[in-house]
């Protein structure tokens, strides 16, 4: 889980450009969206691109996003459930 | 600025009269169509249409038959261009005007024009660049001055009129054609569906059960003129939101200002209808209702075409304000195809069935991403109280007050170069740390945008107060993020279309990057010419500066063909 962790962050800054941060800036539990990296709508449907390209998880409802993109161990745990690559 | 002589091109009809008749009767050019599927081989009609036009999902839309497009066919142009001259060349041949003359100018309203051109494309080749196609269409069509592309993401086409009124009241030219098209293609479907904006059924605009916008393929034309008739454009407007560029405002801060502008207590009584651009998104409808009542509008009746033809985004603008024109001529409001119940937070006047109106004026009112709105107000004039055409021919004086020069390898403001070291890309980066450094958003944006940002910044640092509009001008569009989408896209096996990069592919989204980072929510007008016409963009810049309440802005060119060859030359400008 810590490497899945650890990869997630590495992904998520890649995608959405946080170019100023590292991994080690990203709290576990920290929400990602509002108060947390102060993240966007496009950036959730950023991330839904990600879920399938990087995990082949297909989320077919965006509100879906809402809940599993609350944490990062929230996200981890789910894409450990059920990643299909 | 009068009506000439107008026409529709839509799967409905290839005239204006046949597509207010199928619309007056209730018939949609909505259908679905199925997913093209690599495992279940014609799952989509072979030869039905253009291969770049096939999805991966299932979707509703309003496309042209493969026999339409073989009427629509032209040798020598693109299905874009060929429909944009089938569509002007009606009106224009309904007007009577000689459009070789000096005196006549041609709009073109498109989001994309020949984009997916770009599938086959050369890296040098630029025919997927709006500037080429509304080049090809001019000439065919005979026209000997240069062409003017607005490029405002869905409100263009009323942004387009809008142009075409303050040229033609400036005397800068005495006929305007105004052509809005854009045609469905891979590009288009794929970049909506990755925004999961796509509705799987119907649309059903301001319904409580809307889920999303159908797109739709058009044309539509205008062809305007100083010289009096019944239908006269009476005002219009463009406000930006300044709040997120793909998600309208909360409170509908743009669109009310629109409404607002061009909105006087003394019409109330005249309005016959409002309508809408009722995409059938969740926010869009909310911000319109919500924009709509904070005008004091609530009790006129609106109505929203999208359950007839789809958003066809270049042409929506003129086709729906050529629609509700026909309605005020037939004392008709149209209605509202899908909508059932109530589903904004305010109540709206609507209605899913046609109603007889007897009143004199409508406004057309539109918005999209960039945080762009527009409206205009029309008017149906009587005979013989048809006010004399206000034609000002003076010139109004404009003071340059602050001026950035910034290309890949230097930057001056106010002549005074600015210290830097970098080249090409890095050059913004490194800018933008130096300088700026407190909008990490910057790095989330396209190549045109952070030239946008950047400079702009610098040069509004120089200056004490916000300005009210941001012009913009170039000539390679967002040719940068339209090559970085396609990317994500263009492999059949690995197509996973990125929101973020097909957002950017609107090159208004710079106006509307400006006006988020400074709280500007004024003009945003995006145009794009053949060449840097310094004499057609003074008339054009000329024209915005003769608005009633303008005060001041930020003005320019900027193009980001690549790396090596962008350029921003903005000023910061003030009426004299």
């Amino acid at each position: 889980m810590e490497e899945l962790i650890k990869e997630i962050k590495k992904n998520i800054i890649e995608v959405l450009n946080l170019e100023d941060l590292t991994p080690e800036d990203i709290e576990n539990d920290a929400p990602l969206f509002g108060e947390g990296l102060g993240l966007d709508s496009i950036d959730a449907l950023e991330l839904i691109v990600m879920m399938e390209k990087e995990y082949g998880i297909k989320l077919k409802n965006p509100a879906e996003g809402k809940e599993i993109f609350k944490s990062i161990n929230v996200m981890a745990q789910y894409i450990s459930d059920h990643r299909t690559k | 600025m009068y009506f000439l002589a107008d026409n529709i091109i839509s799967p409905l009809g290839n005239t204006t009269e046949l597509n207010y008749q199928a619309v007056a009767a209730g018939r949609s050019a909505l259908r679905h169509y199925p997913a093209a599927d690599a495992a279940v081989p014609g799952a989509c009609p072979a030869g039905a249409f253009p291969e770049e036009s096939v999805s991966l999902e299932p979707y509703v839309a309003a496309r042209f038959s493969a026999g339409q497009l073989h009427d629509i066919e032209i040798n020598g142009l693109t299905r874009f261009e060929a429909l944009a001259v089938q569509s002007a060349r009606q009106a224009i041949d309904q007007a009577g005007i000689d459009v070789s003359a000096p005196n006549v100018v041609f709009i073109l309203s498109t989001t994309k024009a020949n984009i997916d051109s770009l599938r086959t494309g050369e890296e040098s080749d630029e025919a997927f660049i709006p500037s080429a196609a509304a080049e090809h269409i001019a000439k065919y069509l005979g026209f000997t001055t240069k062409p003017l592309v607005v490029c405002n993401a869905c409100i263009s086409g009323v942004a387009a009129i809008i142009t075409a009124k303050r040229l033609l009241d400036a005397g800068f030219f005495d006929q305007a054609v105004v052509c809005g098209a854009d045609v469905l293609g891979r590009f288009f479907l794929s970049g909506f569906q990755s925004l999961k904006a796509l509705s799987p059924d119907e649309c059903r605009p301001f319904d409580i059960e809307r889920i999303g916008l159908n797109l739709g393929e058009a044309a539509a034309t205008i062809v305007f003129s100083t010289s009096r008739s019944r239908f006269r454009v009476e005002d219009g407007a463009i406000r930006n939101d300044a709040f997120h560029i793909s998600s309208p405002s909360k409170n509908g801060e743009g669109a009310y200002l629109a409404l607002q502008a061009i909105h006087e207590a003394t019409f109330h009584d005249d309005l016959s209808f409002i309508n809408a651009h009722g995409t059938a998104t969740m926010f869009n409808d909310q911000m319109e209702a919500v924009a709509i009542s904070r005008a004091g509008l609530s009790d006129v009746p609106v109505n929203g075409l999208k359950g007839f033809f789809g958003h066809t985004m270049g042409a929506a603008g003129i086709l729906e304000t050529i629609m509700s024109k026909e309605a005020l001529l037939h004392g008709q409001i149209l209605a509202t195809r899908g909508f059932e119940e109530t589903g904004t937070s305010v109540t709206l006047n609507l209605a899913n069935v046609n109603r007889a109106a007897s009143k004199k004026r409508f406004i057309k009112m539109i918005s999209g991403f960039g945080g762009g709105n527009a409206a205009v107000l029309v008017h149906s004039e009587n005979r013989d109280c048809i006010s004399s055409a206000k034609i000002d021919h003076n010139e109004c004086a404009i003071n340059t007050h602050h001026h950035i020069i910034l290309d890949s390898r230097s930057v001056k403001l106010d002549q005074e170069p600015i210290a830097c070291h970098e080249c090409g890309r890095n050059l913004l980066v490194e800018l933008y740390k130096k300088y700026i450094s407190d909008y990490p958003k910057f790095y989330k944006m396209d190549p045109l945008c952070r030239l946008g940002l950047v400079a702009s910044d610098l040069l509004l640092q120089a200056v004490s107060d916000i300005p009210q509009a941001v012009i913009l001008f170039n000539h390679s569009s967002s040719s940068q993020a339209d090559r970085s989408f396609w990317a994500t896209v263009s492999d059949p096996d690995e197509s996973f279309p990125s929101p973020a990069h097909f957002v950017y592919t609107l090159p208004n989204i710079v106006t509307g990057e400006i006006a988020m980072r400074h709280g500007i929510h004024g003009e945003t007008s995006f145009y794009i010419l053949p060449d840097r016409d310094e004499g057609f963009i003074n008339k054009i810049v000329n024209s915005i500066c003769r608005e009633k309440d303008f005060v001041n802005a930020l003005v320019g060119w900027i193009d980001y063909p690549d790396d090596e060859h962008y350029l921003a030359d903005l000023r910061f400008i003030r009426k004299a």
